[in-house]
Parts: C-alpha cells; sequence; structure tokens
C-alpha cells in the first residue's frame, strides 16, 4: 500500500468566539480532532498602554491600570502603587494598608468567581455564572461604594488609597461574608463531584512542576503543579505579613487541579477579608500618607486653604516629581505574579513603565499544554489558564 | 539587608569571568550589565548555580534611551523560587546589533523577545519563532521606540466603495495636547524680550543662536 | 430630540386592552393588527445579541445578562453566532488589528440588523483615543444606531441602550431602511 499524505487541518479559532474568552485567535492545526499545534496571535486588543503612560504623569496614570486585567481592576493598581511608592520612598498608614489588602482580596474574589463560573459554562454548567455573578454584582457594590464606579475604580493610588470607607460597610462586608460561605458550598456541591465536569476537567492540560518553571507560570497555575510559591507569604507587601491565611497547593497540576486551587482560595480571601475587617474597626488614622508634596489635600480643606489650594493646583496639573530610578514591583494578582517595571527620569512622567502580566507566558504555554488534546479540551485549558486580553495585549 | 545581595552579585561576577560588566544594588535590588555576547552563558549559570537556582524568567523588556548610542537596553527580570531573590540583567544594544535569544534557556522567553523585537526592534539571534506579536498584521514602525509619534502614522476605517478596511494617514479632530509641566520657577530658561535682568542669560542666548 | 415616546399606559387600559384581544379572539378567531406594528412588536420583542466583548465593557454586558440585570427577560438572548443575531453590541476598544474582524462579523449579519456601540472605547476611541493602535469609534468601520456612553457603562446603562434601540426599531420602522 503506497504512503498516503495525510495534510493536517489548519483552523481559525476566535477572534469571535463565545469560548475565546475576549479576542483570541487561535491558529489550530489538527489532525483530525486531536490538536498537533496550536499559534495564538494575539495582539488585537493591543492599545499602546505603556506609550500611552508615558505621556501623563504618575496619577493619570493610574486609571490605565484598572483597565489591565479588568476583571480584577484593584490588584494592578496595588502593584502600580507601590512601584511608585518605592521610587518615592514612602509608606502608606496603617489603615490604608488594611483598607488595600481588603480590597485586593475582594478583587481577588471577583476574579475567581468569574473565572470558575465561566470555567463552568465554557465546559456546558449555565448555572454557576447565574449564581456567581449575583455575588460579583455584591462586591462591586462595595466598589461603588468606595470609589463610585463598580469596575475601573482608580481607588490605589501612590501614597494610599483614594478615601476612606463610607459608614456602615464594614457591617454590610460581615453579611456578605456570612452568606458567601453557604454560596461557595452550593458551587462546589454543583461543580466538584459532577461527573461531567470532572471528565472535562481531570488529566487535561497536565502541567508538571519542571514544565510550569520553565514557562515562567505563577498564581494558581504554578501552584496547582504543586509548587508552594504564593508572592503574599514570600515576598509581602502591606499589612499580608500579618494575617493568617493558607496557600491551597495541588497535586496532579491538571484542570481540576487549577478548579480545585481556585475555590479554595476564594475562601482564603473570605477569611482574610474577616480578618482585615476586625483590624479596620480598632485602626484610625489615615489612608493616605500625610506628605502634602504627594497626596492631594481633601477638598473641604481645599476650598479653605491657600496652600491646601496651591497643592491640589499643583498635584492635579504637574502632579508629583519622581526621584530617578527603577524598581520592578510584582504582587500576587488572582491570575498570578503581575509585575510593574518603572524606571523614573526624575520628572513627572515615567520614562518607561512595563507591565508585566501574568496572563502572557501563560498563554504562551497553551501549545504545550493542548498538544495531543481533542478541540474541546482546547476551551477548557483557555478557560483554567485564566486568560484576559486587557493584561495580555495590554 | 543590601550587603548579601551585593555578595550575591560580586560571587556571580566573579564566578562568570567577563560576561557581568557591573554589579550594583539600587533599592534592594540587584541589578547586572551583562555583555551581549556572553549572555546565554551567564542566563544559564544563574539558572542552574546552586547559590543562584534564578528558575524563572519572569520578564524581558526593552527601554529606549536615544541620546545614548546604544540606545536600546533588554532588561531581564529573573525569579529564585528556592532563594527568594530577584535579579536584574540589563544588556545595551543599538539598531542593528542582534542579542543572543535566552529562548534556549528559558521557553517563556519566546513571546517575551518577540514583543520587544515588534515594540522596539531589537533583533534576537537564534531565536525560534521572531514575528510581531502584539501590533497590527501589516504594521511598519516599532512604536516604543522615543521617535515613534504617539498616535501613529496610518489609521483605519471601513471604505465602501471598496468593500474593505482601508488605511489612511491620522487625521485627528484635536490634537494630542501635551502640557510642558516642568515649573517656570524652576528650570525654565526662557529669557523675555526686553527683560534688563536677565543679562547673562541673554548673553549665552546670543552667543548660541 | 425627535424621539417619541410612547405614553405610559396604565394598568386600568392595559387589563381592558388584554380583554378586548381575548373577547375578539374568541369571538371571531383572528385579531385584525397593522401589519407595520405587527413586525416591529416581533422584532423588538426579540431581538437576539451578539455578544462582541472585545474588552472591559464586555464584562458589564456579561453583567447585564446575568441575574441581576436579566437582558434575557426582554427577550434579548445572547447568541454566539452572528448568522443569527439581530444587533451587535460592539463592546470595548476597537484596535486596528480587529476591524477586518468586526467588519465581517458585522457583514454576516443577516438584515435587519443593528448595532449598539457600549462603552467610550467604542464610541469614540474612548481612554486610547490618541494611541497609535485604536479605532477612533467603532462608527468608522460599522453603521452605529445606539452609542452607549461610559467607561464601563454600568450594566444598567447598557439595559436603557437596549430599550433606547427598541424605541428606535418602533420610530423607524423595520420595513424601509
Amino acid at each position: 500500500m503506497s504512503d498516503v499524505e495525510i495534510k493536517t487541518l489548519t483552523m481559525n479559532f476566535g477572534p469571535q468566539h463565545p469560548a475565546a474568552h475576549g479576542v483570541l485567535r487561535l491558529v489550530v492545526e489538527m489532525d483530525g480532532e486531536i490538536v498537533e499545534r496550536c499559534d495564538p496571535h494575539i495582539g488585537l486588543l493591543h492599545r499602546g498602554t505603556e506609550k500611552l503612560i508615558e505621556y501623563k504623569s504618575y496619577l493619570q496614570a493610574v486609571p490605565y491600570f484598572d483597565r489591565l486585567d479588568y476583571v480584577s481592576p484593584m490588584n494592578q493598581e496595588h502593584a502600580y502603587a507601590l512601584a511608585v511608592e518605592k521610587l518615592l520612598g514612602i509608606t502608606v498608614p496603617e489603615r490604608g494598608q488594611y483598607i488595600r489588602v481588603l480590597f485586593a482580596e475582594i478583587t481577588r474574589i471577583l476574579n475567581h468567581l468569574l473565572n470558575v463560573t465561566t470555567f463552568a459554562m465554557d465546559t456546558g454548567a449555565l448555572t454557576p455564572p447565574l449564581w456567581g455573578f449575583e455575588q460579583r454584582e455584591l462586591l462591586m457594590e462595595y466598589y461603588e461604594g468606595v470609589s463610585g464606579s463598580r469596575m475601573h475604580a482608580a481607588y490605589f493610588r501612590p501614597g494610599g488609597v483614594h478615601q476612606d470607607l463610607p459608614e456602615g460597610m464594614l457591617d454590610s462586608m460581615d453579611a456578605w461574608i456570612k452568606q458567601f460561605y453557604p454560596f461557595m458550598k452550593d458551587i462546589e456541591k454543583l461543580l466538584n463531584d459532577n461527573r461531567i465536569f470532572r471528565q472535562r476537567t481531570v488529566d487535561i492540560g497536565v502541567v508538571n512542576p519542571q514544565q510550569a518553571l520553565d514557562w515562567g507560570f505563577s498564581g494558581p497555575l504554578i501552584r496547582a503543579s504543586g509548587i508552594p510559591w504564593d508572592l503574599r507569604k514570600s515576598q509581602p507587601y502591606d499589612v499580608y505579613d500579618r494575617m493568617e491565611f493558607d496557600i491551597p497547593v495541588g497535586k496532579t497540576g491538571d484542570c481540576f487541579a487549577r478548579y480545585l486551587v481556585r475555590i479554595e482560595e476564594m475562601y482564603q480571601s473570605a477569611h482574610i477579608m474577616e480578618q482585615c475587617i476586625t483590624a479596620l474597626r480598632t485602626v484610625s488614622g489615615p489612608v493616605r500618607v500625610d506628605d502634602r508634596k504627594i497626596s492631594p489635600p481633601r477638598r473641604g480643606e481645599m476650598k479653605d486653604s491657600m496652600e491646601a489650594l496651591i497643592h491640589h493646583f499643583k498635584l492635579y496639573t504637574e502632579g508629583y516629581k519622581v526621584p530617578a530610578g527603577e524598581t520592578y514591583t510584582a504582587v500576587e494578582a488572582p491570575k498570578g505574579e503581575f509585575g510593574v517595571y518603572l524606571i523614573s527620569d526624575g520628572t513627572n512622567k515615567p520614562y518607561r513603565c512595563k507591565i508585566r502580566a501574568p496572563g502572557f507566558p501563560h498563554l504562551q504555554a497553551l501549545d504545550m499544554m493542548t498538544r495531543g488534546h481533542q478541540l474541546a479540551d482546547m476551551s477548557a485549558n483557555i478557560g483554567s489558564l485564566d486568560i484576559v486580553f486587557g493584561e495580555i495585549d495590554r | 539587608m543590601a550587603e548579601p545581595l551585593q555578595e550575591l552579585g560580586d560571587y556571580i561576577a566573579q564566578a562568570t569571568g567577563d560576561a557581568v560588566m557591573a554589579a550594583y544594588v539600587r533599592l534592594g535590588e540587584l541589578m547586572l550589565d551583562a555583555r551581549p555576547g556572553r549572555l546565554v552563558a551567564l542566563i544559564t549559570f544563574l539558572r542552574d548555580d546552586p547559590r543562584c537556582l534564578f528558575k524563572q524568567l519572569v520578564d524581558v523588556c526593552g527601554v529606549d534611551w536615544p541620546e545614548r548610542e546604544k540606545r536600546f537596553d533588554v532588561v531581564y527580570n529573573l525569579l529564585s523560587l528556592k532563594n527568594n531573590q530577584r535579579v536584574r540583567i540589563k544588556v545595551a544594544t543599538d539598531e542593528a546589533t542582534p542579542v543572543p535569544s535566552v529562548a534556549s534557556v528559558y521557553s517563556s522567553a519566546g513571546w517575551f523577545e518577540r514583543e520587544a523585537y515588534d515594540l522596539y526592534g531589537v533583533w534576537f539571534s537564534d531565536h525560534p519563532d521572531l514575528r510581531r506579536i502584539l501590533t497590527d498584521y501589516g504594521f511598519e514602525g516599532h512604536p516604543l521606540r522615543k521617535d515613534f509619534p504617539l498616535t501613529g502614522f496610518v489609521e483605519v476605517r471601513w471604505d465602501d466603495v471598496q468593500k474593505r478596511v482601508v488605511y489612511e494617514p491620522v487625521k485627528l479632530t484635536q490634537e494630542f495636547r501635551r502640557f510642558d509641566f516642568l515649573s517656570p520657577w524652576e528650570g525654565a530658561h526662557q529669557v523675555l524680550p526686553g527683560d534688563e535682568k536677565a543679562p547673562a542669560a541673554a548673553q549665552e542666548k546670543s552667543k548660541t543662536s | 430630540m425627535g424621539v417619541i415616546t410612547p405614553t405610559k399606559p396604565d394598568p386600568v387600559t392595559e387589563a381592558a386592552l388584554s380583554r378586548a384581544l381575548n373577547d375578539e379572539l374568541a369571538d371571531k378567531g383572528f385579531v385584525v393588527a397593522q401589519l407595520d406594528k405587527l413586525i416591529t412588536w416581533a422584532r423588538t420583542g426579540s431581538m437576539w445579541g451578539l455578544t462582541f466583548g472585545l474588552a472591559c465593557c464586555g464584562v458589564e454586558m456579561i453583567h447585564c445578562w446575568m441575574s441581576r440585570y436579566d437582558l434575557d427577560r426582554f427577550g434579548f438572548a445572547p447568541m454566539p453566532s452572528p448568522r443569527s443575531a439581530d444587533v451587535m453590541i460592539v463592546a470595548g476598544t476597537l484596535t486596528n488589528k480587529m476591524a477586518p474582524a468586526l467588519r465581517k462579523v458585522y457583514d454576516q449579519m443577516a438584515e435587519p440588523r443593528y448595532v449598539i456601540s457600549m462603552g467610550s472605547c467604542a464610541n469614540g476611541g474612548g481612554y486610547y483615543h490618541y494611541s497609535y493602535s485604536v479605532v477612533r469609534g467603532c462608527d468608522r468601520i460599522v453603521p452605529v444606531d445606539v452609542y452607549v456612553p461610559g467607561c464601563p457603562p454600568t450594566a444598567e446603562a447598557l439595559l436603557y441602550g437596549v430599550l433606547q434601540l427598541q424605541k428606535k426599531v418602533r420610530r423607524t420602522g423595520t420595513l424601509v431602511r
């Protein structure tokens, strides 16, 4: 029998696709139903954020960070605020740090809720998103209460947070946490022992620890592969060193392990929130650094005092000048290690601001993860990688 | 706090011979200036040496310093999970000289180097797949260079006659307003005409003009 | 400006109307109505939206379809495929690289089709207006019917935008476009 040459089928997956989680164009080479190779084409949401930041002052650059990973906005702001504070050499007052940790954990829950429920939706379960998004709405009410906007808050600024929490928010959060634990139990009941969900996620996209290190994984992905690495524990920032929480570590490194790690992280985040709320009831003080050369005065003060008016004017037009230097600051964003490499040349505008998004190396590894799997597993893999194009393409 | 880092930097500089030109610690972060020719050897040493064990490549980016002769800096950030340490390696290059790719050492470098090539035009030799990643398919130019304008050169619209998306030169309805915020009391050098109190500045100006 | 808002029906007239409808049906077996109004009632009552979420506005769009601001109760079901969708909600920043794909998806939709531009990036470039790789408004690529402002517009604002689109369809009709 003569040799038959079989050509692989090249198929285009996206950029408009319900399971592509944003604008992802995957050129997939397939042998029948099995994926031989996949080549992600990104850049369909490349908005030139880094170039735009170079033309804005440090305060004006804060909202760009919200719009990077738009399902967990405040964690990105956190990284930028920490980077600028490192260059400025200032420390945020204690209450501001507690508020930051509280909202960072709220953001972590927001992110994991969206990821876990839409991952379930990709595999066919349509109920978890409907339940999970109501929880997200309740959390977005806190965003709105504290900053005015449901999503892009511009709340964490270099120097602290913009303003203090409104009255009654801490009690409201207590009530929310109480109903969150039963809600999570419901979601777990739906998915954990679900035969269909397990068949679609167990042993799919297995990543062993060596590969995880080599491909630059971080966050839940590296923990699901068995490496206990969490920046909140190893290189703590703000008041994370005072918080008591556990880090879930997976064993198998497949999609199901990543899902379980995220579920457990939500429980731990709620636990951290409880500790922050208890602390915030006793810790008082300013929420941003007192230095009037960096953080603007309150509006009431600005309308009364001449110095406050001048400070307000100078800070909102020219902005503060950051001493020359460079830093790479990373935080444990819900998706992984989100880092900001900031170079300042001594003026009021950043010279170079490189944004290291966790999704970038994760998506690169998609090719390695999906080889030999079927096309339907591709969407399960993409879902479990937690890809958001705002941060990958910037 | 800085001593163990500085010691580590000196140890690396010693062990790799002439690969490291300088090792210094600023703001608690260790930075190494490396020679492009010995970059792969240095990176491999950093990954495998027992005192270093920088198993993860966190980031590769480019920086443009147009006043310098070697205008681009390629910056590598590495992370050691075991020793809980970070290190930064900087390599200087210009538009024509390629930098050896570290994709053979760390698989995650592939896309980071593609991005540096796309946004800055830095060439990487021995890269498995060097092509544009973030910018448009037929994009000309390297956007993050300091001489590339913010708004670019072309913009896009749908042409109903040709029934396709066409690229046209940029026409903005309102120009991007760039304010020079440097304070008038600190650092401004303009001399107002007829200002008798500024004789020295006026003399300087007449010399240069 | 020029938008005719229909008068709010009160419950008494509503009840009387449905009673009259039922009586007519029971009596004759058929109902007579204006063809135009019938068609717009059918079309606005069941406008399926193409989920074209590009960036952050996409998340608010998803929120609009979820339990709190359920868009489905207006008949506005999410439909991933352009072939069966009536409305395309461009939610997020449109970049130069994505523009041909957007137009292709729009061309694949069957008439009558509408476009809702959601968020300031889709309206006019928004926060990234001056960037080198952003299309300054999706109306450079596709014709837009309703613009929903905001960054991102709250899910409620998108809901309002959808209702405005329904009003526009009622006003302009669909037979002659």
